[in-house]
């Protein structure tokens, strides 16, 4: 009940900071001569359904402050040198704002700093240095989701529905081991079970880590070769929605849902349709369309009338299976 | 023995099934005897049609003497076209065989700007790699479209057959088509033309082979065996993403050449070619089961990969060396 007045909390947030600065925006129209030209830097490739979603926000958002505006992806997923070249390539051209993932926490930082000499905004999305604020590049704000809290509620979450006796095995499926994202979401994870291990001293528990991949197709097979080899297995997290090939896996062998738990991050109508099915059990919503939309109005904002972006964690709100049909309608409009 | 012995050495594929049968023991071995059981070979050879067919297609093209880079796009662009095709309400196998068709046209498509403009294949398809991909997002809108499953024929491609539900029906359709290829390569003028084009491409010509349109053939056959490949894995998984098969170029060639392919052209076999992507299946499902450190997972993976194409190149050497009375 408190998650979903939570949620329901975030969602009235966005709701009135979006309407407040269309507000603004039909006030001040106007007087903004020059269009505001806005470029968002990813390190994920077009093919990815998540960061269609970001840049469904995006180019809403853009549409809305009538910007011009530019999502670059990289053409393969995770590529930090390709996002690296781009956001040269994007400063060259002197826009009022560059939005950025910071995947890592050395590769853009000298980037960053030099376009905010030249005064462009720079908001980081998505995700951010691992020191946050206080992190070397002088970004000013983060949009997106905290990760490290993000995967320990989903593991207090997931942990809540364990086995009352016996031992446990869990198996954490590290989608891009050396990304931030995946890397910090692990964390999180590792710490809610540590928790809960401390909680119950008494019962066994056994955890591992593999590298999952980032295809449905790799972590189907790899979490399936694990799960043959652990029959046992209580749990499976996975860092991103690649559980959704786990899922159908477990369905292929007939093995009733529940049996072994799943869950994971990001929303897509795989796992929705998965969690109605009964084998994902829970899902942490990062919001991506959120994640495009609210950076282009804190440019807007902070370029109309002087505001400083400020951040805005847009999830570690948690799906739940009977919130999957609610969901599922949005998300394949890419809207969650 | 050991005239049997430099017979044996010196066929590739041979070499690689004494590999395989090593990693497979290694494997038995530390995964507590786990990696034979019946689940998880069911898990191994559910996936392995869909990388062996996209090798065999990659190794014919490589007998022939060129490349396609451009399999990992085609794999996401049929069954993308296919399941757009039906949402649009046509019927499953009208969309399938329009689908081939889309597959056939960019092998063309790769065949034609190869052979037109003469430059090499792997700059044609690597470009072509870029393109396919592109489309498949802008056809799919970047959001992966609703399956309707209920109106495919899906249990004639991947329900549980045989011996405790031990294959796919997709390993069937590759045991036939691996067959049809391997009877084309060692049975027919085709095949003997491919050999001839991608070995000595001057001579083949001169001796009358029609060199420009067995390449052709063989670039539209890669890539329609690719988009079949990939419509398997979408029936599979129950979702049409425009990110499947990304990399999965990359697997068909090392397939190719753990099983025997000459990089150069000329040299190779089907059998290689199951037995490269069947070795590599078995690297990666060994390696979770022997749980090794998802930090050290890659390095591992190359590592074996490296090691058998050493390994392979080997015998093959040690063949050579080896002196028989005849």
């Amino acid at each position: 009940m408190a998650r979903r007045f939570s949620t329901f909390q975030t969602r009235s947030k966005f709701a009135i900071a979006a309407c407040i600065t269309s507000t603004l925006f039909a006030a001040s129209v106007a007087r903004s001569a020059e269009p505001l030209n806005i470029v968002m830097l990813t390190h994920g490739a077009a093919t990815n359904a998540f960061w269609q979603a970001v840049k469904k926000g995006f180019d809403d958002a853009c549409t809305r402050v009538q910007a011009h505006c530019q999502m670059v992806f990289t053409q393969t997923d995770g590529s930090i040198e390709q996002q690296s070249a781009n956001f040269q390539a994007a400063e060259a051209r002197k826009p009022d704002a560059i939005l950025t993932t910071i995947v890592d926490d050395n590769a853009l930082t000298p980037m960053i700093n030099d376009a905010r000499a030249k005064h462009i905004i720079v908001i980081a999305y998505n995700v951010d240095q691992s020191g946050g604020a206080a992190g070397a590049a002088k970004r000013q704000a983060f949009i997106g989701q905290n990760f490290v809290p993000a995967g320990r509620s989903l593991a207090h979450q997931l942990t809540s529905q364990f086995p009352k006796d016996g031992p446990v095995r869990v198996l954490i499926g590290v989608s891009a081991p050396g990304q931030n994202w995946a890397e910090q979401r692990a964390k999180g994870v590792m710490e809610g079970l540590d928790e809960w291990k401390r909680a119950n001293p008494t019962r066994t528990v056994v955890i591992d880590r593999i590298d999952s991949g980032t295809d449905l197709s790799v972590t189907g097979e790899r979490v399936g070769a694990y799960l043959t080899a652990h029959p046992d297995t209580t749990a499976y997290f996975d860092m991103g929605f690649f559980h959704a090939a786990v899922a159908r896996t477990l369905k292929d062998r007939n093995v009733p849902p529940g049996k072994v738990l799943l869950a994971g991050f990001d929303i897509v109508p795989q796992v929705l349709q998965m969690m109605k099915a009964g084998y994902i059990q829970a899902e942490v919503d990062q919001q991506p369309y959120a994640q495009g939309f609210m950076p282009v109005m804190q440019v807007y904002l902070a370029k109309s009338f002087g505001l400083a972006p400020t951040d805005i964690n847009t999830g570690n709100s948690l799906v739940m299976p009977a919130q999957a049909d609610s969901v599922i309608a949005l998300s394949q409009q890419g809207l969650r | 023995m050991k005239k049997l012995l430099k017979i044996y050495l010196q066929k590739p594929e041979l070499a690689g099934i004494v590999l395989l049968a090593v990693l497979i023991g290694l494997f038995q071995v530390r995964s507590q005897m786990i990696f034979l059981s019946a689940e998880n070979i069911r898990g191994v050879l559910g996936v392995l049609p869909e990388v062996g067919l996209v090798a065999i297609g990659v190794t014919l093209l490589m007998i022939c003497g060129e490349f396609d880079l451009s399999v990992g796009s085609v794999f996401a662009l049929t069954p993308m076209s296919i399941t757009l095709l039906m949402n649009a309400g046509v019927p499953f196998w009208l969309a399938f065989f329009i689908g081939l068709v889309v597959a056939a046209c960019v092998g063309l498509a790769n065949g034609l700007i190869t052979l037109v403009f003469n430059i090499p294949s792997f700059i044609t398809t690597l470009g072509m790699l870029f393109i396919v991909r592109s489309l498949t997002v802008v056809l799919s809108g970047g959001f992966p479209p609703n399956l309707p499953i209920e109106r495919m024929p899906a249990q004639l491609f991947v329900s549980f057959i045989g011996p405790e539900g031990l294959f796919r029906a997709s390993f069937l359709w590759f045991i036939a088509i691996g067959a049809a290829a391997a009877f084309l390569l060692s049975a027919t003028n085709l095949g003997n033309w491919m050999k001839a084009t991608g070995g000595f491409l001057e001579a083949s010509i001169s001796s009358g082979v029609p060199a420009r349109r067995v390449k052709l053939f063989s670039f539209v056959l890669c890539s329609v065996l690719a988009g079949f490949a990939g419509m398997i894995q979408v029936l599979r998984l129950g979702a049409a993403l425009p990110s499947i098969g990304d990399g999965l170029e990359l697997q068909a060639v090392a397939a190719a050449v753990i099983g025997g392919t000459a990089l150069s052209g000329g040299i190779g076999n089907v059998l290689g070619a199951v037995v490269g992507a069947l070795l590599i299946r078995v690297i990666d499902n060994g390696l979770v089961l022997t749980q090794v450190d998802a930090n050290w997972f890659k390095f591992a993976v190359g590592s074996l990969t490296i090691f058998a194409v050493v390994a392979n190149a080997w015998m093959r050497r040690t063949a050579r060396h080896l002196k028989v009375q005849l």
